[in-house]
């Protein structure tokens, strides 16, 4: 109820105005634009592998009816049949031979009929592909796949708040001279394309023993002056009488780090915590350079290695790039209070 | 339970000095208040003393031993800040008790502490709350709560009542006496507030600039200030100030030529510039022997019932229009109206003589 009483919002409370009329088509066209894609995405990727290469494509997931006959292991495909005599038939098709297919009626499985496949066409009914899904653990190693992914976002996320709040927490609470030149360092790294230091990176990274391995992706990662920076504006706003009165209060250096500011800047850490989760999860270039090997591969790598040089099985590509993107929504979605959280109280205040 | 000495004390912010030379004892048990204007330095005062400011040059002891470069955790005291700095992810028990749980105290001992303090306080139901969900008073108790059970050596405060209303202020000023009282605690309580500053002190330290104006007991600071300045901060509404040259003998001359008497010590030379200093609540509608006669031009009525408020500018033979200001507290209701002219006599006794120039240092 709440929510349809904000959908249908007007600006003077009660009769449409042009002003909501242009806002509410800018909103469904900007709504069209942005979510059409992903659904139609999703819709796909519950088709079938032929299904998908029809032309026109239809929006709904269709696939062929099939049905079982007796004595037939498989289950065979159904098709309304144009019979002699002027009647349609639906019938299954045991096989075709050139221009004749062989059709079996469920009903009177004894009778074959034999007709030219001119005067057939396919049963279509609504029919979620699921075996994109479920086959995927076979098809490919997904499950390792998942893995290197989840543990590459979820330890770059962790260590990329741990550094980046306590860079922050130094430069934000602490008098030391050089500070803001230090800071204006960080910050002027943003100002470096990421293209430039991908060559540095790779032979640090190289040097380290550290390519082929997760740790490769996740340590070049963590340190980003974005996090510094975000992190270092929001604990500015923390009074420092807190850090004075934590000091009376016995509290070491650490604990006031632990204890009081990282509490206090959950709002800013939830933000870079989302941004560190989508910038690690969506991730291409760098794990492409980093890992080589098959089984140290990420879901986007996998993704990319789907896309062979002949034959691309776009059903399992489509429910693959579902899958990738399901994590990234979960993590908007509960935290999202959290955004709007650090937004309103980092412009406010 | 301490003692607590500043030797000579100076803080240096870069070029400037904002303290100058401060020499400062407090006794076992007192209740000291530093009051001054604000920029005056009393708060950096009270944290060098408890160690968040370093101490430029000087010596800070404390039950006689040097305190100067002790952590401020390690020397035994505790703030209550202005704005009480509480937590606010922690609840009550959580905010008072942090500071226990750092010293490694075991955890039934913290609590029977903080539940002993929380008492003392009528805190007790308070304890799960966090202090967004408390008003100004009860956030107040629990900054002060928080450092009572650290049993501190000396309690310092830092302005703990501003951010309160005025009524609020009144009975939390009588919660700190009381509890100043019941712990025989040596307190420091900085204020800009002179009437916190004279309803709550054993002894008051007048700052201004960085440097001590004065130190007495309310009533010393108040019957025989050392200057002008200490003369005008303490007291409300505020002394009236005249100038006055000195003639011959006792005697001065007033701005329009009438001549007093007035004995002093020193016996400033003839002709010396000097300022008359009389508080409000000593002036008079009656004429009475001996009084010095002080003619104003009515500004301002102020009835307050019991007493009135006369404001009103110095006029007289020579005056100026714009002269000085001078303030009359008389007792019962008045009749004057604004515009009139009234004489407002001082008597001799009351009167106080500061130099006119230089420190101002009193000189009657």
């Amino acid at each position: 109820m709440k929510t349809l009483n904000f959908l249908t919002r007007t600006r003077n409370g009660r009769s449409l105005d042009w002003t909501d009329w242009l806002s509410y088509a800018y909103l469904v066209m900007g709504l069209f634009l942005m979510f059409g894609p992903v659904l139609w995405l999703v819709m796909s990727s519950f088709k079938t592998e032929s299904a998908l290469n029809e032309f026109p494509p239809s929006f709904l997931p269709y696939g062929q009816k099939s049905i079982a006959v007796p004595g037939e292991e498989k289950m065979k495909p159904v098709y309304r049949v144009k019979m002699p005599d002027g009647t349609t038939k639906e019938l299954a098709e045991l096989r075709r031979i050139g221009l004749t297919a062989t059709l079996i009626d469920p009903a009177r499985p004894d009778d074959l009929i034999r007709v030219n496949v001119k005067d057939r066409e396919p049963v279509r009914e609504f029919k979620l592909a699921t075996e994109n899904y479920t086959d995927l653990g076979g098809q490919i190693k997904f499950g390792t796949y998942l893995w290197n992914s989840v543990f590459i976002t979820v330890i770059a996320t962790i260590l990329t708040l741990l550094f980046n709040s306590m860079a922050a927490f130094a430069l934000s609470k602490y008098k030391f001279s050089g500070r803001s030149a230090v800071f204006l360092l960080i910050l002027g790294t943003l100002m470096v394309p990421p293209a430039i230091v991908l060559v540095p990176n790779f032979l640090v990274i190289s040097e380290l023993g550290l390519l082929n391995s997760l740790w490769g992706v996740i340590w070049p990662a963590i340190a980003t002056p974005t996090g510094v920076f975000l992190l270092r504006q929001y604990m500015l706003t923390i009074p420092d009488e807190l850090l004075e009165a934590a000091r009376m209060d016995n509290a070491s250096e650490w604990q006031i780090y632990w204890r009081i500011v990282l509490p206090l800047a959950a709002p800013a850490l939830a933000v870079l915590a989302i941004f560190s989760v989508m910038w690690r999860w969506n991730d291409f270039l760098w794990p492409l350079i980093v890992l080589s090997k098959n089984e140290k591969f990420t879901l986007q790598l996998a993704l990319n290695a789907f896309q062979g040089d002949l034959v691309t099985q776009w059903n399992y590509l489509l429910a693959m790039t579902v899958i990738t993107l399901l994590p990234i929504t979960i993590v908007f979605a509960f935290l999202q209070k959290y955004i709007t959280q650090g937004i309103a109280s980092a412009g406010v205040k | 339970m301490a003692s607590l000495q500043l030797k000579k004390v100076i803080k240096d912010f870069g070029p400037t000095r904002v303290i100058r030379s401060v020499d400062l004892d407090v006794h076992d048990g007192e209740f000291v208040v530093f009051v001054g204007p604000s920029g005056c330095g009393k708060s950096t005062l009270l944290r060098m003393i408890c160690g968040l400011e370093d101490i430029s040059s000087g010596e800070l002891t404390i039950d006689g031993v040097r305190a100067n470069d002790t952590r401020a955790a390690d020397r035994g005291l505790s703030m209550v800040f202005q704005s009480y700095a509480l937590y606010p992810h922690m609840s009550v028990y959580q905010n008072m008790a942090f500071g226990l749980e750092n010293t490694g105290i075991a955890k039934d001992v913290v609590r029977t502490k903080v539940d002993a303090a929380a008492k003392l306080l009528r805190l007790d139901p308070l304890l799960e709350r966090k202090p967004t969900q408390l008003s100004g008073g009860q956030r107040q108790r629990v900054a002060i709560g928080r450092s009572i059970v650290r049993e501190p050596k000396i309690f310092l405060f830092d302005e703990p009542l501003s951010n309160l209303d005025a009524e609020l202020r009144v009975s939390m000023r009588g919660e700190i006496t009381g509890l100043h009282r019941r712990l025989g605690a040596t307190m420091i309580y900085v204020t800009h507030d002179q009437v916190e500053a004279m309803t709550m002190a054993d002894k008051i330290v007048v700052l201004r600039a960085g440097s001590i104006e004065q130190v007495g007991s309310p009533l010393e600071l108040y019957n025989s200030p050392n200057n002008k300045f200490v003369a005008g901060f303490i007291g409300s509404p505020q002394m009236n100030f005249a100038p006055v040259t000195a003639g011959h003998g006792d005697n001065i001359v007033t701005e329009y030529g009438e001549t007093f008497e007035l004995k002093t010590a020193t016996k400033p030379a003839s002709g010396t510039a000097l300022t008359l200093g009389v508080r409000p609540e000593h002036l008079t509608l009656e004429k009475r022997e001996g009084s010095l006669a002080l003619p104003i031009t009515i500004t301002g009525v102020e009835q307050l019932g019991g007493h009135s408020l006369l404001y009103g500018t110095l006029s007289g033979a020579n005056a100026s229009a714009d002269g000085p200001r001078i303030t009359a507290q008389v007792a019962g209701q008045v009749t004057t109206k604004i515009g009139e002219t009234a004489t407002v006599y001082a008597p001799p006794e009351a009167c106080r003589l500061f130099e006119a120039s230089g420190e101002e240092r009193a000189v009657r």
